[in-house]
């Protein structure tokens, strides 16, 4: 699958990577919910399979460029690392198990797989994503298989990882690209705009251009590569190779929503003594508003690499004819009712795990989508009473920009309605909304853990 | 560079961002000038950053403008090229368009761009071109000053039709000043200019109603007339026509500071008044006016309050208008909420001996420091009912500051000081005052020096007022950068912006007030 796609220039990059870092800052504060109980030795085995992959790979580089590719190898596995060592991975053994027998449906049939060093695991990420790191590790987030519809859909994902893997396409990009950079034409060229008075900004933009244009086409044709080995490794297994296209199509649409219908917060958030403030979501004028309107062929080329999945069209274009040819096989072949099940627990895991990682506004808007769906509904009050006070906390402190995004055009529309109420809301709003919401809910609640705490914190700060 | 590009290549494991701050990589050099807040009335709506990116040759240079939305998100970035003399000095949002001012300090020309709502530039703009003269006075008056009201300064948004400016301007001997529409609907243009029956005319923008733009004005009869006239025009917005000009003396001296539409849908202009043989340079006020007035300039009401009856029951006040301790008010700004009740916003001034001055004169006969200083006291918040009698004063405690003044301040009256402290100084700590477009909610910033136990160092300060009720806030600025200062946001909340200058970086992040 494609990775969360950052098209708004160079600087963003740099700055996303100087900021991840610190966004997953994890949270120490005591959970009340219980995550699936994790394998703490898997865990500590994949993560020591990978520490010695790596320190074998540091060893092993030779002087030339040895600096930029320890820079990039170091970077990568921070990140396996902080997937590895936190509880943002899945161990659960039954989780873990059944992602494994799906995983020896596909390497069964394909011999060629069998000799790779696979760590594949679900993660608790929100993000709908599935990932290689281009050294084993692989990733399924809970973002991703929540909005899953059967067993196929989920080997195409992993059949398309696996091929990026088994293809090498990280490590290869990688050479490619540092030896691009480190190119005798690259560094003169570098030289000679550096001692130009004029339009050295300019050549140095093109530089740029050029280099990462050459990076990103370079990237496509790997997904384009990897989605037809994917096929190729799917058509054997017995699985349904519609579930390719069922998957792009959900793919190219997951930024929406997740959930039947979106939220209304209106009415979630609406009690007889304490009606919904519709000044919190009142819309302002905004400059170049009529941008978003644009439906001009280079606005929806920009609208779709806006995309966490971008360019979906093509790839279903480019592999309809070939599944159309195949014999259409089953949806599910493992476990049916399990692979429910767990679709019903990851949004639980995900939107806690959200919580710990102090992304406040995404686990509530979780949270009021459970309860306005009915779903996990205890849980789901208790979580968005517990969300409240620690918005009402960070408010108080400054600190509640850390926590909650803003507005942006790549967000669905009710979260974005969402975002601009905390962007609105005052201090005593909060404290007086989350007092009612609690009133509310508080027979509902009686007996569950936590729950009277967080109402007796909202009134204490109503009182404040 | 090459850090850079091995980022692109390692851009696949970067995660999604959701956090509200915003960093710039690679700043050299941080001004002021280069970047500000857009603003629809006192709403801030998004904000600019203006930078040469590239040389292009000797005169020309590539420019890179910045536009970013209020929540820190880049709507767009527009590179051009132009001379290498030309800046950016104001920029304002009418709801759909958005105008930018470009000055050619060589050229002597001003240029107005306007983009519309969906972020194309039109195909016209709007140029002056200065004389010699008029720049001189420019540069001495509209270019000199940048304090954050903009004192100076204006391009005032008529929704969804266009801007008026605002300017100083001369006219051979004659000081006055300029008004200019700029259409944002189709290429229209006026120009009004008052030269006639004086020498000098200073004119502040009061407001917009029903196709009337309201303009105070005052008229001198020369450089040095202490008791200029003071009237009200009202400038036709489709034909720049001067439609009325109504005298502000009627029971006493008025001078109205601002304009606002009460909930009746009639227009109220309000300020301070004097009695008729004061000079309003240097006499004090004798308190707070409000007029009813309509858009042919009639007088529909009158309304006085005094400092020593009204004011009096509220506050400690003598019979000169001063409040113990407070000093006198200087007013910095005044608001009306939906319930129809009128804040007025003031900080304290008083004047004390100068400890400083007092030795410098007695051991240098040519001292260049004034035997006084100006001691900044308290901030205060007056409230009007609709009818407009005084309800309620408050003074909100903050740490005085002291602004040593040059010599032969020893005489001058307390209100042209507090003049010279806003405009020439810049030391008073009010900073800015916004209200949202129903009126339910408005927030008075300013900064402030606390040396407590837990903290020691700048704050920033807030008076909010939200559906009936105040509050107040404060947020301590100082922090590890080497530099940092303030812009306003949306309203109820600030943009801080950091600048670490071992890292050449800048950091912005939206805060809220509480």
């Amino acid at each position: 699958m494609t990775k969360p796609t950052i098209n708004t220039g160079l600087k963003l990059i740099l700055i996303l990577l100087f900021l991840a870092p610190h966004l997953c800052a994890y949270n120490q504060q005591k959970p009340v919910y219980k995550f699936q109980h994790d394998d703490s030795l898997l865990k500590t085995s994949y993560f020591k399979e990978a520490s010695d992959q790596q320190k074998k790979l540091i060893s092993s580089l030779d002087k030339e460029f040895k600096d930029d590719y320890k820079y990039i190898y170091e970077s990568r596995f921070k990140e396996v690392s902080g997937l590895l060592q936190s509880n943002r991975a899945v161990t659960d053994p039954v989780a873990h198990q059944y992602l494994q027998s799906i995983l020896k449906k596909i390497t069964d049939v394909n011999p060629e797989l069998k000799t790779l060093q696979v760590r594949l695991v679900f993660s608790r990420d929100w993000w709908p994503n599935a990932y290689s790191m281009g050294e084993g590790t692989l990733a399924v987030n809970a973002g991703l298989m929540i909005n899953l519809n059967n067993e196929a859909e989920l080997v195409f994902v992993l059949c398309h990882e696996l091929a990026h893997f088994y293809l090498d396409h990280s490590n290869k990009a990688i050479r490619k690209n540092v030896e691009a950079l480190n190119s005798a034409a690259f560094k003169a060229e570098m030289k000679r705009i550096s001692k130009q008075e004029y339009n050295a900004g300019k050549q140095l933009d093109s530089l740029v251009s050029l280099v990462s244009y050459g990076f990103r086409r370079h990237s496509r044709d790997n997904e384009a590569e990897a989605d037809r080995y994917a096929f190729a490794f799917m058509k054997r297994t017995g699985y349904d190779c519609n579930g390719i296209l069922t998957c792009l199509r959900l793919l190219d649409k997951i930024d929406e929503s997740n959930f039947s219908k979106p939220l209304v917060l209106e009415q979630v958030f609406n009690f007889d003594d304490y009606p919904f403030k519709k000044k919190w979501i009142q819309k302002e004028s905004m400059i170049f508003g009529q941008m978003g309107n644009d439906d001009s062929p280079l606005a929806q080329k920009e609208k779709d690499s806006l995309k966490t999945h971008p360019d979906c069209e093509n790839r279903i274009a480019f592999l309809t004819d070939s599944i159309r040819a195949v014999e259409a096989g089953k949806i599910f072949i493992v476990n049916e009712p399990y692979f429910n099940q767990l679709k019903k627990d990851f949004l639980v895991e995900m939107t806690e795990q959200l919580y710990r990682d102090k992304n406040l506004s995404r686990n509530l808007y979780y949270c009021l989508l459970m309860l306005q769906d009915k779903e996990n509904l205890q849980f789901a009050i208790y979580s968005i009473a517990r969300g409240l006070n620690l918005a009402y906390e960070s408010q108080k402190d400054h600190r509640l920009g850390m926590i909650v995004g803003k507005e942006g055009r790549e967000y669905a529309a009710d979260y974005n309605l969402l975002l601009r109420m905390f962007d609105k809301i005052r201090l005593n709003e909060i404290a007086d909304l989350n007092n009612f919401f609690c009133r509310y809910y508080q027979v509902l609640m009686t007996g569950y853990e936590g729950f009277e705490e967080e109402y007796s914190k909202a009134r204490k700060f109503k009182t404040q | 560079m090459k850090k850079l590009l091995l980022a692109v290549v390692i851009m696949t494991i970067a995660t999604a961002s959701y956090a509200q701050t915003y960093t710039f990589q690679n700043i050299r050099k941080t001004s002021h000038r280069s970047s500000d807040a857009i603003k629809e009335g006192t709403d801030v709506k998004g904000y600019y950053f203006f930078n040469v990116t590239d040389k292009i040759d000797k005169n020309t240079n590539e420019y890179t403008l910045s536009i970013f939305d209020n929540n820190l998100k880049v709507l767009k970035e527009i590179k051009f090229q132009d001379s290498k003399d030309i800046s950016i000095l104001e920029s304002s949002f009418n709801g759909t368009d958005l105008i930018f001012l470009f000055y050619n300090s060589d050229a002597k020309t001003f240029e107005y761009q306007i983009y519309g709502a969906d972020g194309k530039k039109k195909s016209y703009s709007y140029t002056r071109q200065l004389t010699k003269k008029e720049k001189r006075y420019l540069e001495s008056t509209y270019l000199a000053v940048n304090d954050d009201e903009k004192t100076y300064k204006g391009l005032y948004p008529i929704d969804g039709r266009g801007f008026i400016s605002n300017m100083p301007s001369r006219e051979d001997k004659d000081y006055t000043f300029q008004v200019d529409y700029f259409s944002t609907e189709k290429k229209k243009q006026w120009t009004f200019t008052p030269t006639e029956g004086g020498k000098k005319f200073s004119g502040d923008y009061l407001g917009y109603f029903n196709g009337t733009v309201y303009f105070e004005v005052l008229r001198f009869s020369g450089a040095f007339d202490q008791k200029p006239d003071s009237y009200i025009i009202g400038l036709d917005l489709e034909t720049g026509k001067q439609v009325f000009e109504k005298p502000t003396d009627a029971k006493y001296r008025f001078y109205p500071a601002s304009l606002s539409v009460l909930n009746d849908g009639k227009a109220y202009i309000y300020g301070e008044y004097f009695d008729l043989n004061d000079n309003i340079a240097k006499d004090k006020s004798k308190g707070f006016a409000f007029w009813g007035i309509d858009e042919k300039g009639k007088i529909l009401g009158e309304k006085y309050n005094s400092w020593d009856l009204e004011l009096g029951k509220f506050l400690d006040v003598n019979s000169k208008g001063k409040i113990t301790d407070f000093g006198y008010m200087f007013l910095h700004n005044m608001v009306q909420t939906s319930d129809g009740s009128i804040y007025a916003i003031g900080e304290g001034y008083k004047k004390v001996a100068s400890a400083l001055g007092i030795a410098a004169t007695l051991l240098t006969r040519n001292s260049n420091i004034s035997t006084i200083k100006v001691k900044v006291t308290d901030m205060m918040m007056i409230k009007f009912d609709k009818d407009f009698n005084v309800k309620e004063a408050k003074i909100y405690d903050k740490n005085s500051n002291s602004v040593e003044l040059q010599s032969g301040y020893d005489f001058v009256s307390g209100p042209l000081i507090a003049k010279m402290i806003k405009y020439y100084y810049g030391e008073f700590d009010y900073s800015y005052t916004q209200i949202n477009k129903d009126l339910s909610s408005f927030t008075v910033c300013y900064s402030d020096y606390v040396r407590g136990k837990d903290y020691k160092g700048s704050t920033f300060n807030s008076i909010s007022y939200n559906e009936g009720k105040i509050t107040t806030d404060r947020i301590n600025t100082k922090s590890n950068a080497s530099r940092s200062w303030v812009l306003p946001a949306k309203l109820g909340q600030v943009l801080i912006i950091e600048y670490f200058k071992k890292d050449k970086q800048l950091e912005m992040h939206l805060e809220k007030l509480n």
